[in-house]
């Protein structure tokens, strides 16, 4: 009995080897798990050029019969079928900036105070709480803003901005007018508190990325929060927190339903922030309705749709070759 | 119970032992009865050392045992991470370092800190230690210059990276990035430089070359080094000090610690019983 159970152990590992030889029996699964991941990346590029393609071809129509004049004409005349972009290039352009100008600060600093300075208890709320601003439809944002921004822009903040930066030289002209509470501003707005989840969500997780030890030989060398964030945290997490701040970029400029609500839909550009105006993706949804298969004006709105994938293809190389030379360093 | 009974009487009987052990010399860092919490967890028991001026203290013990613990009370590193607390008495210069008034960029720019692994900065060798010096000190051009290359000569670094001060320090080899760590720290001229097994991720090589190092900063700095490495406390340390689960077992001159330790586990440990 001994014997036979310490005879087998020896005699059994040998020939297991031996099974080994031959086809593997994954070899045919590898092989379609690398024919689909082939396939998934080459599907991206085809669906990318198959969109490009798509508008460019639809809108050559309005691009031939404008030139570039489509780019810089203001107006946008449906009955003596005159169309042009500037306008709602001009609203997408400014709203978004605007957008990233009012969100960047604030998202940078949820960010900074959810990692190194909110107590334990703090974070997870203000967390989550982020990341369901984030899932909020934009339709609830354009209504939250028609009903409650718009009025309170119109009866407080516009009057008071009249009232006090009205008056200073040179930039009081960007807060004149009446203050109808739509408008450039309000848009900018509502796109701003859409962006913020993603763009400090974002440098959230990155700023959790750098490792404990680098931060505390900052602080161990006397420096205070923030010089360890100027100059440790925020060059060590460049790249991510562009990108980050990109990726709010984009859904600033595509933004549409919460931008139609409050922005006020109307083909002129004017100085002031409290103008009504028109972006891209605005006048886009809302005049697609009424543009009949094969008209000029479907062609115009394709070209629009153009327009505007090539301004996001720009503001995407541009933070690509702001990132550079950090990159060609690591 | 009982083992904590005699444990704190050895303690108590034990506080003023090293003090004439090491030097008649006040001591740099006088800590007593200090007691350490990570949340409700006790991570120091009740322990009182003096680290004396211009020597170094090599603090051992198995993982756990509350050494780095200690160390990160000495710069307030603690006090980055909520639920983090320290009671007792860590009298430095006549203030107590852990009472909460004091103020921390000062004290870190006095209690200089060395990590396990290499931390260089993101930015240009001359960067990395004009940054922290920036932070204190006004300091001109040509002064600045001098104190860099004052850090790194110091640091045994200069010669090998004086022709590309503007390279990125991530270009260094890793026993380069630990010294220039070094550097970094001795450049705000603290009184006191906390190492905390600073040659735990560098080759043999690099590890002597830190070694001789500290030697030579003894004589300007009083250092207090955590190691694992029990051959390493014999060769650079003055005074050791073993601690065993949050408590300071014995603290004794470097050659009668490893030669004749008076307490049995800490006999246990250095002769690799446990640990």
């Amino acid at each position: 009995m001994s014997h036979s159970l310490s005879a087998t152990p020896q005699t059994q590992p040998p020939a297991q080897p031996a099974q080994r030889h031959g086809t593997s029996s994954g070899a045919f699964g590898d092989k379609v798990f690398a024919g689909f991941a082939r396939g998934s990346g080459i599907l991206v590029l085809a669906l990318l050029g198959a969109i490009i393609v798509m508008l460019f071809v639809g809108g050559l129509k309005a691009f031939s019969t404008f030139g570039l004049g489509f780019l810089t004409d203001a107006d946008w005349d449906p009955v003596q079928e005159i169309y042009g972009a500037a306008v709602p290039i001009y609203g997408t352009l400014v709203t978004a900036v605007l957008a990233l100008i009012v969100s960047v600060p604030l998202a940078f600093g949820i960010a900074f105070f959810l990692t190194e300075m909110a107590p334990n208890w703090m974070r997870r709320p203000i967390g989550t709480a982020i990341e369901l601003l984030a899932a909020v439809p934009s339709i609830i944002f354009g209504m939250w803003g028609f009903f409650v921004i718009v009025p309170f822009m119109a009866e407080t903040v516009q009057p008071w901005m009249i009232d006090t930066l009205g008056d200073v030289p040179g930039l009081g002209v960007l807060f004149s007018g009446a203050p109808f509470g739509t408008g450039i501003l309000t848009a900018a707005l509502i796109l701003a508190v859409m962006i913020i989840p993603f763009i400090a969500a974002t440098m959230r997780d990155v700023f959790l990325t750098v490792p404990p030890m680098f931060k505390e030989s900052a602080y161990g060398i006397g420096c205070t929060r923030w010089e360890v964030m100027r100059s440790i945290v925020l060059p060590y997490t460049r790249s991510s927190v562009v990108g980050g701040i990109m990726l709010g970029l984009g859904r600033a400029l595509g933004e549409t339903m919460a931008v139609t609500f409050v922005i006020g839909n109307t083909n002129r550009i004017s100085a002031s922030l409290f103008a009504p105006g028109n972006t891209i993706a605005s006048l886009v949804a809302l005049e697609f309705p009424e543009a009949p298969a094969g008209s000029l004006k479907l062609s115009s709105l394709l070209a629009l749709g153009f327009i505007l994938f090539v301004i996001s293809f720009i503001v995407l190389a541009i933070s690509r070759l702001l990132l550079r030379p950090r990159a060609v360093k690591a | 119970m009982d083992m904590s009974m005699t444990e704190n009487a050895t303690a108590g009987s034990r506080s003023n032992a090293p003090a004439t052990a090491a030097t008649t010399e006040a001591p740099r860092i006088a800590i007593s009865g200090l007691d350490f919490y990570y949340g409700t967890n006790k991570a120091l028991k009740s322990v009182s050392v003096e680290f004396p001026d211009r020597k170094v203290t090599g603090m051992i013990g198995p993982s756990g045992c509350g050494k780095s613990t200690l160390l990160r009370v000495l710069n307030r590193m603690y006090d980055l991470y909520p639920g983090q607390r320290a009671e007792g008495k860590v009298m430095m210069d006549g203030d107590n370092i852990i009472d909460p008034g004091m103020d921390l960029n000062v004290l870190r720019s006095r209690v200089g800190m060395v990590f396990q692994k290499p931390t260089p900065f993101p930015m240009s060798i001359y960067d990395n230690i004009a940054f922290g010096v920036k932070l204190h000190e006004r300091l001109s051009k040509a002064q600045m210059n001098e104190r860099v290359e004052w850090s790194l000569t110091r640091a045994a670094l200069w010669p090998e990276v004086k022709d590309r001060l503007s390279a990125s320090a991530a270009g260094l080899s890793g026993g380069q990035q630990q010294r220039l760590c070094i550097a970094r720290t001795i450049a705000t001229r603290p009184e006191v430089i906390l190492l905390d097994e600073p040659t735990s991720a560098l080759d043999p090589i690099s590890t002597l070359r830190v070694e001789e190092l500290i030697d030579e900063l003894k004589r300007d700095f009083t250092i207090v080094i955590v190691t694992h490495n029990m051959q390493q406390a014999a060769r650079c340390a003055d005074q050791v000090a073993f601690f065993y689960l949050g408590e300071l077992v014995e603290v004794a001159p470097a050659a009668q610690m490893f030669t004749a330790p008076k307490q049995k586990r800490t006999q246990e440990y250095i002769t690799g019983r446990f640990g």
